[in-house]
C-alpha cells in the first residue's frame, strides 16, 4: 500500500515536470476545458432560469390540483342494466342533467385543511357570463372565490394594478376584472357595467379592481368575485361550490393525492402535471439542448486534451522507453499521462464552474422589461447547485476519458523498439 | 556464483521474413566479471544486449539473472526486477531532457522506494562526485554536453546498486578521455564492488582490456 503510494506520487511528480515544461499547452488545453464548463453552467442556469420563471407565471395561477364535478355521458346505459351479457347500442346518447356542485364540498373543505401535506385548500364557483358592451356581448368567466384563501394560493392581491383587493370582499356585487377583459369593455375602476348569465338573468356589477396576471388568457377573460357575489348571480344556495383548489406543501405529490381524493370523494380531478403537461414537456426539450450543446463543447475540448497528450507521447517515446527500461511499469507510465489529463481537467472544471458562476451572476443583474411578463425586473437565472455538480462531473468524465485512451498508447509502448531504433 | 547463466538462447525476428539472430546461445557470468560482447554489426549482440536486460521478452530458452528464470514473467514483475537489479547505460545517455541530472540520477530509486528522498539525494550526489559531474547537479539535463550526459546516465544506472550493470555502447560517442574513465570506473566496480558489468562494444581496445571478452559472429558465440 505504502509502495502503490509512493508510486502515484513519483508518477505524480514526473507529471509536474512535463506539464512545468509544457505549460503553454497545458493552459491551452485547461482554457478549453474551462470554457466548455462554462458554456455549460451559464447556458443551464439561464434556460432552467428562464424555465422557472414561466413555470411559476404559469403555476402561480394554477393550484397544485383541482377536484370538479364535470358533465359526464353514463359508461352504462340503463339497457345495459336491464339486459347483461347483451350488446346494447344506444345511438346518440346525452347527458342526464346534473348539478355541477361539488356533494358536501364545505365538509371536504374542512377535511383537507387537516390534511398535514396541504398548505391550502379553497372552494370556488366558476360560471361563464357574457358582459354586455352595447348592443355586442363579449365571452367571459367569473370566478367565485374566498378572496383571502384564494391570496393564500395565488398571491392574487399581488397581481392587482388598479383599485382595491379588499373592497372585492365588503362590497356585494363588485368584481375585480382582468386588464384586457377591461381594455375591451372600456371600463376602469368604479364604472359599472351589465352582465348575463347563462340562464339569461342579467345583473349589474361594480368594477372595483382590474388585475394583470401576465397570461393573456386570463387577463382577456376572466373576473374575480366573491362566492357570495356569485352564488347570488347564479341563484344557488350557500353550500353551492363548483371547485375545490388545493396547494400542496410538496407539489410532486399532487398525482398521487388527486388519485386518492378523487376515489374517496367520488369528484372529478386534476392535477399541475396534466393541466401543463405541453410546457413540461418543452422543458424537457430545452433542457435536452442545452445538454446537447454543452456536451458538444465539452467534448470538442475533450479532443483538445486527447490530442496534447497524444503529441506528447509521440515526443516523448523515447522517455517512456528509459522510464521502462530503468524499472517504471507500465501502469507508472499510464499514471503519468493520465495524471496530466485529470489535473487539466479539474482545473478546467474549478475554473469554469467560476467563471460559469460570474457570467451567470452579472446576467441575472441584466435589467429587462416586459409587457407580458410584469413580475419581471432581471433576467431569470437558476443557481442550483446541481448544476455545478453535473458540470464539474461530466468535465472529469470527459477529460479522464481522453487522457485515458494515449495513456493506455504509452503505456504499452514496447520500449526495445525505441531503443533499437 | 553465477549471476547470469544463459541457456539454449534462441531468437526470431518475424519481419519482415523469418530470421534466427540467435542461435542456440549459452554462457555463464560470475559475479564481479566485466564481460564485454564484441562481433560485427548485426552479428546479433545488441539483440542479445535487449534480451538480456529483460526488456526483450519474446524468445526460446532460458536467462537466469541472481537465480531467477526471466522466461514467462509479467512486464509489471519484470519492471520492479529490472528496478532493483539491473543498470542500463544506452549508447546516446537518454536522460529525461526536462529533468535535472540530479532527479535523473534519483529517479530509479525513488521508484524502488527504499530509502527516504533525503538519503536518495544524498546517494545521488556522492555518485555524481564520483563521475566529476557534480557541479552539474541543478542543470537541466538537456543543457549537458554529451560526455557529462553519459556519465550522468551512468550514475543512474548504479544508484539502485544493481547486480549488472550493462551498456549498449556506452563509450559510442564518448572522446578518448572520458571513455578511459568510465573504463576505469566500470573496472572498479566489477573489482571492488562485485558488480557484474556487461557491455556490448565495437571498441577493440575496450573490449580487449575487459575480464572476460564474448565474440559473436552470426548469432552465435563464437569464442569466449
Amino acid at each position: 500500500m505504502k509502495q502503490r503510494l509512493t508510486n502515484i506520487a513519483l508518477s505524480a511528480s514526473i507529471a509536474a515536470t512535463y506539464m512545468k515544461a509544457k505549460l503553454r499547452q497545458t493552459l491551452v488545453a485547461t482554457a478549453g476545458v474551462a470554457f466548455g464548463i462554462t458554456v455549460f453552467i451559464f447556458m443551464v442556469s439561464f434556460i432552467q432560469g428562464t424555465n422557472e420563471y414561466t413555470q411559476d407565471v404559469v403555476f402561480q395561477q394554477s393550484p397544485h390540483l383541482r377536484m370538479y364535478n364535470e358533465v359526464q355521458i353514463a359508461d352504462q346505459s340503463l339497457l345495459d342494466r336491464r339486459f347483461p351479457g347483451v350488446i346494447n347500442q344506444v345511438h346518440h346518447q346525452k347527458p342526464k342533467d346534473i348539478l355541477l356542485n361539488l356533494k358536501d364540498a364545505n365538509q371536504v373543505l374542512g377535511e383537507l385543511r387537516a390534511d398535514p401535506r396541504v398548505q391550502a385548500a379553497s372552494g370556488a364557483i366558476t360560471t361563464q357570463v357574457f358582459f354586455r358592451l352595447g348592443s355586442s356581448s363579449l365571452n367571459g368567466k367569473i370566478n367565485g372565490v374566498d378572496l383571502k384563501r384564494e391570496d393564500q394560493l395565488f398571491n392574487l392581491s399581488s397581481k392587482v394594478i388598479e383599485g382595491s383587493y379588499e373592497e372585492v370582499n365588503v362590497k356585494t356585487n363588485s368584481i375585480l376584472m382582468g386588464v384586457g377583459l377591461a381594455k375591451r369593455l372600456n371600463v376602469t375602476t368604479g364604472d359599472q357595467t351589465l352582465i348575463t348569465t347563462e340562464k339569461g338573468g342579467n345583473f349589474p356589477v361594480i368594477v372595483a379592481g382590474i388585475f394583470k396576471t401576465g397570461l393573456t388568457d386570463i387577463d382577456k377573460q376572466q373576473c374575480y368575485a366573491s362566492i357570495k357575489t356569485v352564488q347570488k348571480l347564479l341563484g344557488v344556495p350557500a353550500s353551492y361550490l363548483t371547485e375545490i383548489k388545493v396547494k400542496l406543501f410538496d407539489k410532486e405529490l399532487a398525482p398521487e393525492m388527486s388519485g386518492q381524493w378523487q376515489a374517496r370523494y367520488h369528484y372529478q380531478g386534476s392535477d399541475w402535471k396534466k393541466d401543463n403537461a405541453s410546457l413540461l414537456e418543452g422543458d424537457v426539450l430545452r433542457r435536452m439542448i442545452v445538454y446537447g450543446v454543452a456536451g458538444t463543447i465539452l467534448l470538442v475540448a475533450g479532443f483538445g486534451i486527447f490530442n496534447i497528450l497524444t503529441m506528447m507521447i509521440y515526443e516523448k517515446m523515447k522517455e517512456i522507453a528509459i522510464l521502462k527500461a530503468t524499472g517504471f511499469s507500465d501502469s507508472d507510465v499510464r499514471g503519468i499521462f493520465l495524471t496530466q489529463a485529470l489535473v487539466i481537467g479539474a482545473a478546467g472544471a474549478v475554473m469554469g464552474l467560476v467563471f460559469g458562476f460570474l457570467i451567470s451572476y452579472a446576467v441575472s443583474k441584466v435589467p429587462f422589461n416586459s409587457d407580458v411578463m410584469i413580475t419581471l425586473d432581471h433576467l431569470p437565472v437558476s443557481f442550483k447547485p446541481v448544476y455545478y455538480i453535473t458540470g464539474f462531473t461530466f468535465g472529469i468524465l470527459t477529460t479522464a476519458l481522453s487522457g485515458y485512451l494515449p495513456s493506455r498508447k504509452a503505456a504499452k509502448m514496447d520500449p526495445i523498439s525505441i531503443l533499437r531504433g | 556464483m553465477n549471476v547470469l547463466e544463459v541457456a539454449n538462447l534462441n531468437k526470431y525476428f518475424i519481419e519482415p521474413v523469418r530470421n534466427q539472430v540467435l542461435k542456440d546461445v549459452g554462457f555463464q557470468v560470475k559475479a564481479g566479471e566485466f564481460v564485454a560482447i564484441t562481433g560485427k554489426s548485426g552479428s546479433g549482440k545488441s539483440t542479445l544486449l535487449y534480451l538480456l536486460s529483460t526488456m526483450d521478452t519474446d524468445f526460446e530458452g532460458s536467462i537466469m539473472i541472481n537465480g531467477e528464470q526471466m522466461k514467462g514473467k509479467t512486464n509489471r514483475w519484470l519492471a520492479a526486477f529490472r528496478n532493483q537489479h539491473i543498470g542500463f547505460v544506452f549508447q546516446f545517455h537518454y536522460l529525461l531532457p526536462e529533468f535535472t541530472s540530479l532527479e535523473n540520477v534519483m529517479l530509479p530509486a525513488r521508484k524502488l522506494g527504499l530509502y527516504p528522498k533525503e538519503q536518495i539525494e544524498q546517494r545521488a550526489l556522492d555518485l555524481l562526485k564520483l563521475l566529476d559531474v557534480d557541479s552539474q547537479a541543478a542543470k537541466r539535463a538537456a543543457l549537458l554536453s554529451g560526455g557529462q550526459q553519459q556519465r550522468v546516465a551512468i550514475a543512474r544506472a548504479l544508484i539502485n546498486d544493481p547486480s549488472i550493470v550493462m551498456g549498449d555502447e556506452p563509450t559510442g560517442n564518448l572522446d578518448s578521455a572520458n571513455s578511459a574513465t568510465v573504463f576505469g570506473l566500470f573496472k572498479e566496480l566489477a573489482k571492488e564492488r562485485q558488480q557484474t558489468v556487461l557491455v556490448v562494444t565495437h571498441d577493440e581496445d575496450f573490449a580487449r582490456r575487459a575480464d572476460r571478452r564474448i565474440y559473436m559472429a552470426d548469432g552465435q558465440i563464437v569464442e569466449g
